[in-house]
């Protein structure tokens, strides 16, 4: 054993700055490239992703606009009100998201268990992949607060250092939450590894419970007594909790109110600048120190929390086969077996599937919620209808998300597979209706529920909520045809995992024309009913449509609309599934 | 170089490993053999700290791999059974990574980046981003690195999963000259062949305890059984009814 010796004379451990600047230069070097290659490969995505987030940028631009213009007539104080009561429902929610985050970032990914064989510090990782965690998370928050706090700053006519500072405010608050999640999780995996589950569903629910509460007694009280005087004290009543002083969120709304002040010249008033710099350095202080003690807590407890959760045994499950599976395999004729059997094979990978149905039942759960309180305010006949064809749009528009997430992939996903499908006595067009007829059965009772849902709440005549639902019934029948049909036509059999085949070019083309095929059935279905409830119900005064107006507001173009709209659904339902079907079936895998 | 001493591993109420103690010396190449469940990953993975032993020691290099694991973990290199890359690296930026990790002086990290890329044939797609690597060319970029550094102990978990022959034989070929200078190898392989060939000792781990150590030739004078392959011999001790050495 002689010769060269093992190279450790050549190698040292790095300082933390040494091993901080590694890292640093690893993250520069990975968010370059998936720029460059998201430029190079997605740039349909990329364009819709801008274009999408700038028109929502800019509505809420409008929109907050014309809400301070009102509030600020209104009662200055509701300004502050608003604030803590939006800051601190986001704090909450980026402790939770930035702790879901931050435990699979380092404790569920590859890469973790990549850096924690090399001679790394815990606490460094744990920076790295805090500051992931962190991006993720709190994106949402500066699209939705951005265009908030500039429209305030519009509307107060406030001095540029208030426009200036609204990013560092936003960055120091969002790093406070974040930290705190990410020590939760740390804490929780290492220390509570058995409770960890509970812990985290209990408070999920607390949570939840909690904020249908507020949110419930907030709304069902109010009836027609919306915006007078009893109707603020109430709201501010209730409201009041979010005001506390030791709250991040009060530094911050108090800051920012503090640096939009300005003097009788329009300038920055010296006060205000002092005070807001005061609250900044507030934020900024805290989040350097719960960001050492995240670090602190890191180092003590990073390698032992991933050490307790690498020896957790998995539960064994058996899974037994539902009454519901036996029937579909069982009934009907003996012809349409296979095709029941693949609908069967499907259903039971989505029920086992948390993150599938777990998304479905939040957003359309949300949405439920969201209806259910629309008898708190009184509407007439006009906005009712709007109303109606506005949720319509947006039930549509959360089915194609899922549609698009979770159906499109679903042929690429076979392909691993593919082979024992080849194998089987199925016919290659089964495999693809069986995809249609999963999505379609499935997206059809909750949307058309919950659009029965929000018709009922807005009290709409019953020929109207017939319209809507045949709506309902073509839209989940065109959604679940683009997704599938496109999802056929360009496979990607070799990619396995769902969320990047549906963020490719076939994934976004099929958002792309599931979101135009919304749009043209709901103008179609709501431009004759609107003008006839329009004629019919507004007073002296209205000159009301007349010629060709009034003929597509009548029962002609009701008809007509009807027919037009059926016609488009058949359309982008077929004309997708025939391409996926021709392609399909010469597809060599 | 290693030793385990006195190591168990439980997960609730299974004990995966079960007052493991063995040491291995330098320049050795040992070979963790055992059916599946037998206990070889929780082994390497204590071995490489990603797990905490629930009693004794795991020491690399005399570096107690949960008291310092960052002293450990300059010694190891570590080639895991599943590779795990960065996609939108290149393989030479990742090996850069591993290097600059190693804190290695840039020279010396240039030298040794362009020698590993030459023993492991990845000239042509060095440059590439990973995320177009087959299976096969990840498993090399992996080896690479793990050599980098030049380690005292070099882990490797089922390492020729997904290696053309060629590449096999790159790496038996780098293992043997390297344990030849001075490197511990300790690998957990299903491979009995390459063990037979390659290993100074082997150990046969069966439902968490280690059954046999020692060489081959040991195993089959313990078994009274001459003439015969390490397959045999494997297969009569991790029996449920076979004979015990």
């Amino acid at each position: 054993m002689t010769g060269r010796k093992p190279g450790h004379d050549t190698v040292r451990l790095l300082s933390v700055e040494a091993e901080s600047r590694l890292f640093l230069r690893l993250r520069a070097t990975l968010a370059w490239e998936t720029i460059r290659s998201m430029f190079r490969d997605s740039r349909l995505r990329l364009t819709l992703v801008v274009l999408l987030s700038s028109m929502f940028w800019g509505s809420l631009y409008g929109l907050f606009v014309e809400a301070f213009a009102f509030l600020d007539d209104l009662h200055a104080d509701v300004i502050s009100l608003l604030f803590n009561a939006f800051f601190s429902s986001l704090m909450m929610m980026l402790v939770f998201s930035t702790g879901i985050l931050a435990y699979g970032g380092m404790y569920c990914s590859p890469e973790a268990r990549l850096l924690l064989t090399l001679p790394a510090r815990a606490e460094i990782i744990h920076a790295h992949k805090f500051k992931e965690a962190l991006w993720f998370s709190s994106w949402g928050f500066v699209l939705l607060g951005s265009p908030m706090l500039a429209a305030y700053g519009v509307v107060r006519h406030s001095a540029w250092p208030y426009f200036l500072l609204m990013l560092p405010f936003m960055i120091a608050f969002v790093v406070i939450p974040a930290a705190i999640g990410s020590m939760c999780c740390i804490l929780l995996v290492a220390w509570l590894p058995r409770l960890r589950l509970h812990a985290l569903s209990v408070s999920a629910i607390a949570v939840c419970v909690a904020a249908v509460w507020v949110g419930w007694s907030t709304c069902s009280q109010i009836q027609l007594d919306t915006m007078s005087a009893a109707w603020f004290e109430r709201t501010f009543a209730r409201l009041a909790v979010t005001e506390q002083k030791f709250l991040p969120s009060w530094w911050l709304s108090s800051g920012l109110i503090e640096a939009a002040r300005t003097d009788r010249d329009g300038r920055m008033s010296a006060g205000g600048l002092s005070e807001a710099v005061k609250f900044l350095s507030l934020l900024v202080a805290n989040a350097m120190v719960l960001q050492l003690f995240a670090g602190w807590l890191a180092r003590l407890a990073y390698r032992r929390g991933y050490s307790q959760l690498c020896g957790e045994v998995p539960a064994r499950r058996r899974r037994r086969q539902g009454w519901f599976d036996r029937f579909l395999g069982a009934a009907g004729f003996a012809a349409g077996r296979p095709l029941r059997l693949l609908l069967v094979k499907d259903l039971r990978l989505f029920r086992r599937d948390i993150s599938q149905w777990s998304q479905f039942v939040i957003f359309f759960g949300l949405l439920g919620l969201y209806f259910l309180n629309l008898r708190s305010f009184g509407y007439n006949n006009v906005y009712a209808s709007m109303i109606g064809f506005l949720n319509l749009a947006v039930v549509g528009l959360i089915l194609s998300t899922f549609t698009t997430r979770f159906v499109y992939p679903m042929i690429s996903l076979e392909g691993r597979r593919f082979w024992i499908l080849r194998l089987l006595p199925v016919h290659r067009d089964q495999i693809v209706w069986s995809k249609f007829i999963f999505s379609f059965a499935g997206g059809l009772l909750p949307c058309c529920s919950l659009v029965l849902l929000s018709d009922s709440m807005l009290g709409i005549p019953w020929r109207l909520v017939a319209q809507h639902e045949l709506c309902c019934v073509i839209l989940c029948m065109g959604l679940s045809g683009i997704a599938v049909g496109l999802g056929a036509r360009m496979p990607e059999l070799r990619e396995s995992s769902p969320a990047k085949i549906s963020s490719g070019f076939g994934g976004t083309l099929s958002l792309v024309i599931s979101s135009l095929f919304i749009m043209i059935v709901v103008i179609l279905a709501a431009a004759p009913t609107h003008l006839f409830l329009v004629a019919n119900t507004l007073g002296p005064g209205f000159v009301a449509p007349s010629g060709m107006l009034a003929w597509a507001g009548g029962p002609w173009g009701t008809a007509v609309s009807l027919t037009l709209i059926v016609a488009v659904g058949l359309l982008a339902t077929f004309v997708p599934l025939y391409l996926g079907l021709r392609a399909f079936r010469v597809l060599e895998a | 170089m290693i030793e385990f001493d006195h190591v168990s591993r439980t997960f609730g109420p299974k004990t995966a490993v079960s007052d493991l103690t063995l040491a291995i010396a330098r320049g050795e190449l040992f070979a963790l053999l055992g059916p599946n469940g037998a206990g070889k990953t929780t082994t390497i993975r204590m071995l490489v700290g990603l797990l905490h032993p629930s009693r004794g020691a795991v020491r690399v290099c005399g570096h107690d791999l949960v008291k310092d694991a960052r002293g450990a973990h300059l010694h190891l290199g570590y080639v895991p059974d599943e590779p795990c890359l960065y996609d939108k690296l290149t393989g030479r930026e990742f090996l850069w990574f591993i290097a600059d990790m190693f804190g290695m002086p840039r020279r010396q990290a240039n030298s040794r980046i362009d020698r590993e890329i030459e023993h492991f044939e990845l000239g042509e797609f060095a440059d590439d981003l990973s995320e177009s690597y087959s299976l096969g060319m990840k498993q090399r970029l992996v080896f690479a690195a793990s050599f980098l550094h030049d380690p005292s102990v070099l882990v490797l978990d089922e390492p020729m999963v997904g290696l053309d022959p060629r590449s096999v034989r790159i790496v038996k070929d780098l293992l043997a000259a390297r344990t030849r200078e001075g490197m511990t190898v300790f690998m957990s392989t299903h491979t009995l062949a390459m063990a037979e060939e390659m290993a100074d000792r082997v150990g046969i781990m069966v439902r968490g305890q280690l059954r046999f150590l020692g060489t081959v030739a040991e195993l089959r004078e313990q078994m009274a059984l001459e003439a015969t392959t390490l397959e045999h011999l494997y297969l009569e001790i991790t029996s449920p009814r076979g004979r015990q050495p």
